[in-house]
């Protein structure tokens, strides 16, 4: 009995020791690569602070010697920023709402109806996954300038709700059909129907999810580039993701003012994004958002 | 009593009929916009690759001439096959090694995990148009941060014109890409380990099975769903590569980094070939769809990991 225990404590201590080291080590091994990762990040921001006048800039500017406002202040003195934020607010939001209402209204038929080929409709919608945007190009632009929404933000709104319809469609679908169906089945012997058990009763218990969605295709639609490119020529009417592509001349000699420009650009994405980080993680996991 | 009972058995019978084609109206915003958006665009591309079309008015048909010119004469189209090959292998799986490594290592405890995640994720939410010009910065010759820390240092190999050697540009690209994405399939690495039975894990733990083994053994192969997931969004994705593409490299130097979303951008929109880019994009679509399919079908991959 002594003589056990006395065998087993030298070799539970080593194995608490190399517990220790393994979680050190890992610690270590996080910590550089989150500093390497932060790299491209703090540049961003650096720059942004180098003097115009400064020409030797250490490590690609990621030092700076003497930090300064000066870019952010001739940046938005210079340019008309809050036209480009409220651009892409404008395209942004409607977006996002039609969604919303589109994808919940589908995904209310295909979690809680029977009708003729809702396998086939849902399949069909599903394809638009699958089909990469830069195909839909050319037909996009043809259809907007017979249309006349070359430089209107329907141009953009509407394509937008159509791309972003389905995956707000699977992630919905799939939450309303895990809610407990006991209500619903009471309300329709009361003789509700089907829009106010969707309006009434399914909505409001659904709010986590349609957050999700919320945040999931306001990040879509904000940085979208490729269709903004083309719909939008109108510098008045362009939203935020293309003003660097403004100022790339303008700012050649002057990585300073660009970098403020990216700076900021980038804040009120990563402002929300910090606020709103659990809905992020659950919003990839469809499954794992609770009823 | 009676009349009541009547009542009620009169529209539990009448509404599930009813509802038959009620589910049509739920589900009819959602059918036009994808009729208008994407049926539509379909057809259109598929008539356009038969024409030689400018964008303006009618083109003239020409057949598949546009096609037997893209496969048989066109060396870039070539090009933008090879990168979109290298794309889709040297970005999803560094992805999915470097995602799975943070995951397990941010899935124990580890101080600051929260923060941690959050640094790796970030790259993920910022636009692509903002990582290409610093990253421009990062990879310029000239006073950019690998050229400065090659010469502090003396260290000559670190020292290249990553972005205009045509033979590596293609590769900087993608490593900007792992290092903007990594922290996607980490995040979805780290919802797959918490889904996880906690006694798998635990049950290899007794039997003396070293960490290596066991995440090699029993955790890897348990998150199939989730390496299948990663894969289906990862070739969509190296498939629609557009904006980094555009801000680094404009698809150059001589084409060398040219992608088939730049190309068919360049075609129609810069050269006015809007026929030819539309037959680039008829085959960048049946790529695209073949593949999904192929993966949804007989692999079982899924666009959204749930349970």
């Amino acid at each position: 009995m002594v003589a056990t225990s006395l065998a087993q404590t030298p070799h539970r201590r080593r194995w608490r020791w190399r517990r220790i080291a393994g979680r050190v080590a890992a610690q270590v091994v996080v910590t550089l690569l989150a500093l390497v990762w932060l790299v491209p990040v703090a540049m961003m921001l650096t720059v942004a602070l180098m003097p115009s006048s400064s020409r030797d800039a250490i490590l690609g500017g990621l030092i700076v010697k003497q930090p300064t406002l000066d870019n952010f202040g001739k940046v938005w003195s210079e340019n008309p920023l809050p036209r480009y934020f409220l651009n892409s607010l404008i395209i942004t939001v409607p977006s996002v709402l039609l969604v919303l209402v589109v994808a919940s209204l589908a995904a209310f038929a295909f979690a809680r109806l029977k009708f003729w080929g809702s396998g086939v409709w849902y399949a069909l919608l599903m394809l638009t996954l699958m089909v990469p945007i830069p195909t839909l190009i050319i037909p996009l632009f043809q259809i907007a300038k017979r249309l006349n929404l070359l430089n209107n933000y329907l141009g953009l709104i509407l394509p937008y709700a159509a791309l972003g319809t389905p995956f707000a469609i699977i992630i919905l679908t799939s939450y309303f059909s895990r809610l407990p169906r006991e209500i619903e089945d009471a309300a329709r012997l009361d003789g509700c129907s089907s829009f106010k058990i969707y309006w009434q009763i399914l909505l409001p218990l659904s709010w986590p999810a349609l957050a999700v969605v919320f945040i999931w295709q306001f990040m879509v639609s904000w940085n979208e580039f490729i269709l903004a490119l083309i719909m939008m020529q109108d510098d008045a009417r362009k939203p935020l993701i293309l003003v660097p592509l403004i100022y790339s001349g303008v700012y050649l000699t002057n990585p300073g003012a660009m970098f403020a420009v990216l700076t900021i650009i980038t804040i009120p994405v990563v402002i929300v994004f910090v606020l709103l980080q659990r809905y992020f993680v659950s919003g990839l996991t469809a499954g794992s958002l609770k009823g | 009593m009676a009349k009541q009972v009547v009542a009620t058995r009169a529209t539990v019978s009448t509404w599930p009929r009813l509802g038959r084609q009620e589910g049509l109206l739920f589900v009819l915003p959602a059918l036009l916009l994808f009729a208008v958006f994407v049926a539509y665009p379909i057809v259109y591309i598929l008539r356009a690759s038969l024409l030689d079309w400018s964008g303006l008015g009618a083109g003239t048909f020409v057949g598949i001439d546009n096609y037997i010119q893209l496969f048989r004469e066109d060396p870039i189209f070539r090009k933008t096959l090879r990168n979109s090959l290298y794309w889709t292998f040297l970005t999803i799986f560094p992805q999915m090694f470097l995602g799975f490594l943070l995951a397990v290592l941010l899935n124990s405890k580890i101080i600051g995990r929260t923060i941690y995640r959050a640094i790796f994720y970030l790259p993920a939410i910022i636009s692509p148009v903002v990582i290409g010009i610093v990253w421009q910065r990062i990879y310029d010759p000239f006073g950019g941060l690998l050229a400065d820390i090659a010469q502090r240092w003396d260290l000559d190999w670190l020292s290249r014109p990553y972005l205009a050697d045509p033979k590596i540009a293609i590769f900087s690209c993608i490593a900007v890409n792992v290092w903007q994405w990594t922290g996607f399939s980490m995040l979805l690495y780290l919802a797959g380990l918490q889904t996880l039975p906690s006694e798998v894990l635990e049950a290899a733990e007794v039997d003396g099975a070293s960490v290596i083994q066991r995440l090699v053994q029993v955790v890897w192969p348990m998150l199939r769903p989730i390496h299948l997931t990663l894969i289906l969004l990862g070739v969509i994705g190296a498939l629609q590569t557009f904006a980094l593409i555009f801000i680094l490299t404009k698809g150059g130097p001589n084409n060398a980094t040219q992608m088939m979303p730049t190309y068919i951008f360049l075609q129609a929109f810069q050269l006015q070939n809007m026929g030819y880019g539309a037959a680039i994009s008829v085959v960048l679509l049946m790529i695209a769809l073949m593949s999904s399919l192929f993966q949804m079908r007989f692999l079982g991959a899924r666009f959204v990991v749930s349970e």
